[in-house]
């Protein structure tokens, strides 16, 4: 075996030591900049307060761990592993009222955060990406692996000069083993879904995927399941077609959850796709801090691909009122990206993406709202390859 | 587009071209000064600022800096939508990326501002042993498009700064008087009330 099935061992999440400051230098603290490793390894800069935040991060997610334990040792260990999400009708004829207890509890839980040490189990089994690996044989991937060794393709060429440049500088992603074994998983990947082949993007996606599931078969599995079956189709596909859904998807429901906001931007002429096409390709991976990610993550994963719309709203809706303020769309960049890069706290940003006052959204709505996108995107997206076509038959 | 105030110019700048072709190393080298062997892919587009003084006044660059695998070409609109100037950038040691210049030049010619000042740029000039598009054969192509063309090296810093000067230099001042009689701008509605409104 080579390697596909070697854990990752990320020693660090142990080992890194956030200096813990005195407060005898409160008065220039917010002048301080200082650098360190968060538990995934990730290089954060940030200022005394992001340092202090991140201490209490790590004491909650100590909390919500032993939240998780009493929970095992009242209704049984991996009692989560069987229980289903109670969306719309499934769960009213087949489950028991102890099963609906469970799946709400159970949604409350990893609202709250599933702790790191959980995170494998926990999301290879709710995902899908256990069931989807059962249909196939053990071997399958190792398999697939083999297989596609050596092979040479436009997607294979792309993964391989997006290799270092996928988290460059982190201490195992960054290495020879972390290439190799993102490589397995993005080339393997592109074998089983040509459509989809390789898109920038997925390289950040599978790389968290890798540091978090430990093992690279069941990164690839979750990958599988994430593009299969949680996000819309054709994501990363040939135009991005599914993201030009989503994105107009998302700009009304800013329009009907934060009018004031909407207006404003559409005012400085500011299309929101500029800033949130990342955030739906990469998943926020690029863009929020690691344990503020995994955390969206966690929801994602549990009830679906609307997760991301509650969280990118939530990004608006947080700095309403510097957004409007700003008279240049400069100002708006820089406003969420500073936004983004400092939310610390998972829960500053999850509270406001699940609070009742946003609305609720549920799959259904977002699937009846793509559907009426579909059509015109499609249609413009097919005008535009014409024309291209056409300047390229007149050069001729 | 380009917009003015006083002596101060707001310029919406794109950098268009193939995966790798060093866009982003180019923008970080004008930004900040930094290069770096391996830069992060961009997805999407990233946005920067930056300002240069040309003689006696200021420009003030918004740079687009893209995503740069084919099928992000989908959203390329998005970003050069009532651009002043883009830099259409192809990599010295890739002849892919240099046919890969020419659709993107074509594709502006058709679709984008027609007074857009465009910029050639033939990346990592540092690569010279490597190198499969001569500097002739871009010139020869960039004097026929009514490009300006130059070789430029994010890593050594080469050309660098005078490319985004020359674009600079060359953005159109009184933009408004500028353009002939009679030329319907169908594309920009919004033109007159931007510049009312720009001086942030």
């Amino acid at each position: 075996m080579y390697g596909t099935q070697s854990k990752i061992d990320l020693a660090i999440e142990y080992k890194s030591q956030i200096p813990i400051l005195r407060p005898s230098i409160h008065s220039r603290r917010a002048n301080i900049t200082v650098k360190f490793q968060d538990i995934y390894g990730f290089t954060v800069e940030g200022n005394v307060d992001d340092v202090n935040v991140l201490n209490e991060v790590r004491e909650k997610v100590r909390q919500q761990g032993r939240a998780w334990w009493a929970l095992e040792a009242n209704k049984g260990a991996n009692w989560y592993l069987h229980t289903t999400i109670g969306e719309g009708n499934a769960l009213k004829s087949s489950l028991k009222f102890s099963a609906l207890v469970n799946a709400i509890t159970l949604k409350k839980l990893i609202r709250k955060g599933i702790p790191p040490v959980l995170r494998p189990k926990v999301w290879f089994a709710l995902s899908g990406a256990a069931k989807k690996k059962s249909t196939v044989p053990e071997s399958y991937y190792n398999d697939l692996t083999k297989a596609v060794e050596g092979k040479v393709t436009a997607a294979t060429r792309q993964i391989d000069h997006d290799l270092p440049r996928t988290f460059p500088g982190h201490p195992w992603l960054d290495t020879t083993e972390g290439h190799a074994a993102l490589r397995r998983v993005l080339v393997g990947y592109s074998f089983r879904d040509s459509d989809v082949g390789y898109c920038q993007g997925l390289n950040f996606v599978a790389a968290l995927l890798l540091l978090v599931m430990k093992t690279e078969e069941d990164a690839f599995w979750m990958l599988a399941v994430l593009l299969e079956n949680v996000l819309v189709n054709d994501c990363y596909t040939n135009n991005l077609s599914g993201c030009h859904v989503e994105q107009r998807v998302f700009k009304d429901l800013l329009t009907k959850k934060c009018p004031r906001i909407a207006a404003h931007l559409e005012a400085l002429e500011f299309d929101i796709s500029l800033v949130a096409t990342e955030w739906f390709l990469c998943l926020f991976a690029k863009s929020l801090p690691s344990e503020t990610t995994l955390r969206v993550w966690d929801v994602i994963f549990y009830e679906g691909a609307m997760v991301i719309f509650n969280v990118a709203l939530a990004i608006f809706k947080m700095k309403e009122d510097e957004l409007l303020l700003t008279h240049h769309i400069g100002e708006v960049l820089n406003v969420l990206q500073k936004t983004t890069h400092h939310l610390f706290d998972p829960d500053d940003l999850l509270t406001v993406a699940f609070d009742k006052k946003l609305g609720s959204m549920t799959t259904n709505t977002i699937s009846k709202e793509r559907k009426k996108q579909e059509p015109e995107v499609m249609k413009e997206l097919d005008e535009r390859s014409k024309r291209l076509n056409s300047f390229q038959m007149d050069e001729k | 587009m380009a917009t003015i105030g006083h002596n101060n110019l707001n310029a919406k700048l794109v950098l268009l071209g193939d995966m790798g072709a060093g866009k982003s190393s180019l923008v970080l080298r004008f930004v900040k000064g930094q290069f770096l062997e391996f830069q992060e892919s961009t997805i999407g587009a990233a946005f920067f600022s930056q300002t240069l003084a040309v003689n006696d006044a200021t420009v003030k660059f918004e740079i687009w800096d893209t995503a740069g695998q084919e099928r992000y070409h989908s959203l390329a609109p998005m970003y050069y939508r009532g651009a002043a100037a883009a830099i259409i950038v192809y990599d010295i040691t890739s002849t892919d990326s240099f046919s890969r210049a020419k659709k993107w030049v074509q594709e502006l010619q058709k679709q984008g501002n027609p007074n857009m000042v465009m910029a050639l740029a033939g990346n990592k000039a540092d690569l010279e042993d490597k190198r499969k598009v001569t500097a002739e054969e871009a010139r020869v192509y960039a004097e026929e498009n009514g490009l300006f063309f130059m070789e430029t090296s994010a890593k050594s810093a080469a050309n660098v700064n005078e490319i985004f000067y020359e674009i600079a230099k060359r953005l159109p001042r009184a933009q408004p008087a500028q353009n002939p009689p009679g030329m319907v701008l169908v594309d920009r509605p919004a033109e007159g009330s931007r510049a009312a409104s720009c001086c942030s």
